[in-house]
């Protein structure tokens, strides 16, 4: 449904993207990852039609962009950063613009309002004017504009973001629900989100594509741990856990009562029997024993953490 | 839906949040008034051809009414262009006519056609009132004031066109509008001096004053086709301008 190879775009001589690729089939769901400035929103924005690229080949939908834009913008549902909106307007107003200025047809323009009001639950809010509604409504009216013409493709950058948590939960399931039938790409800060919503992540950090694949595949790629914990003081078993094959590293947690350690592994469920076979010969009193897997903000952080280099100059100059 | 369809989108949501504003009601409440005091009372005592006021002049002509509309179309028309553009872009609104599948031709001339309607409407309702009662105190001359009308309108549209070129290029409204009014004003006042300059200058301001293609002309009831074309190239050249603005923000 999208294709990027080698996308390349700069403002002046800030390269904002460079070199991204990749693919996003019909159907699914994928997180757009990256710190502020990463480069999403001016992905997306390219997607849309918002913005030309410098280099490289957009696709959408099977049209060419910059070229065949008006085809593929016809496909697409875009909600922007912020959701610009016609504040003065009536919320049925707008959504009358939106739908005659996307060519929907007199015939169908009513079943299509009718289908996004619906899918976006804005009954009872129609004949208010968007200013005077809550953020997350107004959220929700964008949505509505981006489904009005049945898009196969929405982009959504940053859907949930500044929402309280009972409109962030709204909207998730929105999304969850949308995805089902349509392939979405959204971009957001909040990883709970993108581990909750989305099959597949892609991080952008400093313009470039630094990741690409399951969140859980992401997390795999780093080192996984096990966190072991006893009700009373190891003594001496303390030094046959070092010697456990398979044990990287042996880590001492602080803990209350007894001992808790952590053990660094490359095949965490290998060292986990070996683990239990020493409690088992030792007769210790083992409370608790877990995988440590990485979270989604770790692997993002050491994604991410490297240093921009598209700012090095100006620190320099500064 | 054809580009028609997308068109009248535009102009009806333009005229929409128009008339939701309380600014287009000022202005055009301001030029209705301006017009009738000019018209009945001040005369128009600019240039080399002044006029009395008509209770005093007691002339059956709309001369003095189509004299004072270039200068009052300069405030006039940029009060309706000012937001067009400038406003869009603040609101960030400009991104969703960007992503959706209307072309940018297509908003420009909704906004356009918006603008031009909402001006010739507040000089309809602020000039019709004054022609009825120059016709029912005298033997109004009908050919002049219809010449007048459609330069009025052909300048009222090259007016409105240059408005939303400075729209396109501000950030804020007011700018918008003092530049758009300060050009417009400044065009105005050139056509005043056609008469004092040596000719080769003369020239050129005729070429830069689109207030001079209709004061010289149509406003005194001669109607030259040269000035229509004129109006219309300064119209397609502005919308055409416009045009490349908007697509160039695609480029970042």
């Amino acid at each position: 449904m999208i294709r990027v190879q080698h996308l390349t775009k700069s403002y002046g001589s800030f390269r904002a993207v460079h070199d991204v690729s990749f693919e996003i089939e019909r159907g699914e769901v994928v997180g757009f990852l990256g710190p502020n400035g990463a480069g999403k929103s001016t992905t997306m924005r390219i997607l849309c039609g918002a913005l030309v690229h410098d280099a490289g080949l957009v696709e959408v939908a099977g049209a060419r962009l910059p070229h065949q834009g008006a085809a593929a913008r016809a496909r697409i549902g875009y909600l922007p950063e912020s959701t610009p909106l016609y504040r003065a307007m009536r919320v049925d107003r707008f959504l009358d613009f939106a739908a005659r200025a996307k060519g929907i047809g007199r015939g169908d323009r009513r079943a299509a309002i009718a289908r996004a009001v619906e899918a976006a639950d804005l009954f009872g809010y129609l004949g208010r004017r968007i200013e005077q509604l809550s953020k997350g409504y107004r959220q929700r009216v964008g949505l509505a504009q981006a489904l009005l013409a049945d898009p196969d493709v929405l982009v959504l950058d940053e859907p949930t973001s500044g929402l309280d948590p009972n409109e962030v939960v709204r909207i998730r399931d929105l999304v969850r629900e949308l995805g089902r039938t349509k392939t979405v790409l959204l971009s957001t800060h909040v990883l709970s989100e993108v581990s909750e919503l989305c099959p597949r992540v892609l991080i952008l950090s400093g313009g470039r594509l630094v990741a690409d694949g399951s969140p859980r595949a992401l997390a795999s790629v780093r080192r996984t741990a096990l966190l072991v914990r006893f009700a009373a003081d190891l003594g001496a078993t303390r030094g046959s856990f070092d010697a456990l094959e398979g044990a990287l590293e042996v880590e001492e947690l602080p803990s209350a009562r007894g001992a808790a350690l952590r053990l660094f592994a490359e095949d965490a469920d290998a060292l986990a029997a070996r683990v239990l076979a020493l409690v088992q010969r030792a007769e210790l009193d083992l409370v608790e024993l877990r995988h440590e897997t990485p979270t989604l903000e770790e692997v993002f952080a050491a994604h991410t953490s490297g240093r921009d280099e598209r700012f090095a100059d100006r620190e320099v100059n500064a | 839906m054809n580009a028609v369809g997308r068109i009248h989108a535009v102009l009806r949501r333009e005229l929409g949040a128009a008339l939701d504003a309380p600014s287009a009601w000022v202005a055009a409440a301001a030029f209705a008034l301006a017009l009738q005091t000019l018209f009945f009372f001040a005369g128009y005592p600019i240039g080399d051809l002044r006029f009395p006021g008509l209770w005093e002049g007691r002339v059956a002509s709309l001369a003095v009414l189509f004299a004072w509309l270039p200068p009052l179309y300069a405030v006039l028309a940029p009060a309706f262009t000012m937001g067009a553009w400038a406003e869009e872009r603040r609101a960030g609104t400009e991104e969703l006519l960007l992503t959706w599948p209307l072309a940018t031709w297509q908003v420009v001339v909704g906004k356009f056609l918006a603008s031009w309607l909402l001006l010739m409407v507040a000089t309809i309702v602020a000039a019709v009132p004054a022609a009825l009662v120059v016709a029912s105190l005298g033997p109004l001359d009908w050919g002049t004031a219809v010449s007048g009308a459609i330069g009025a309108a052909l300048l009222g549209a090259g007016c409105v066109a240059v408005g939303l070129v400075v729209s396109a290029a501000a950030r804020e409204q007011l700018v918008a509008f003092l530049v758009s009014a300060l050009l417009l004003a400044g065009a105005w006042s050139v056509a005043l001096f056609l008469r004092v300059v040596p000719g080769s200058i003369a020239e050129w301001f005729y070429l830069v004053s689109p207030q001079a293609h209709f004061l010289d002309s149509a406003a005194r009831g001669v109607f030259d086709t040269a000035d229509a074309v004129y109006h219309l190239s300064l119209v397609a050249l502005a919308l055409l301008v416009n045009w490349r603005m908007v697509e160039a923000r695609r480029r970042g």
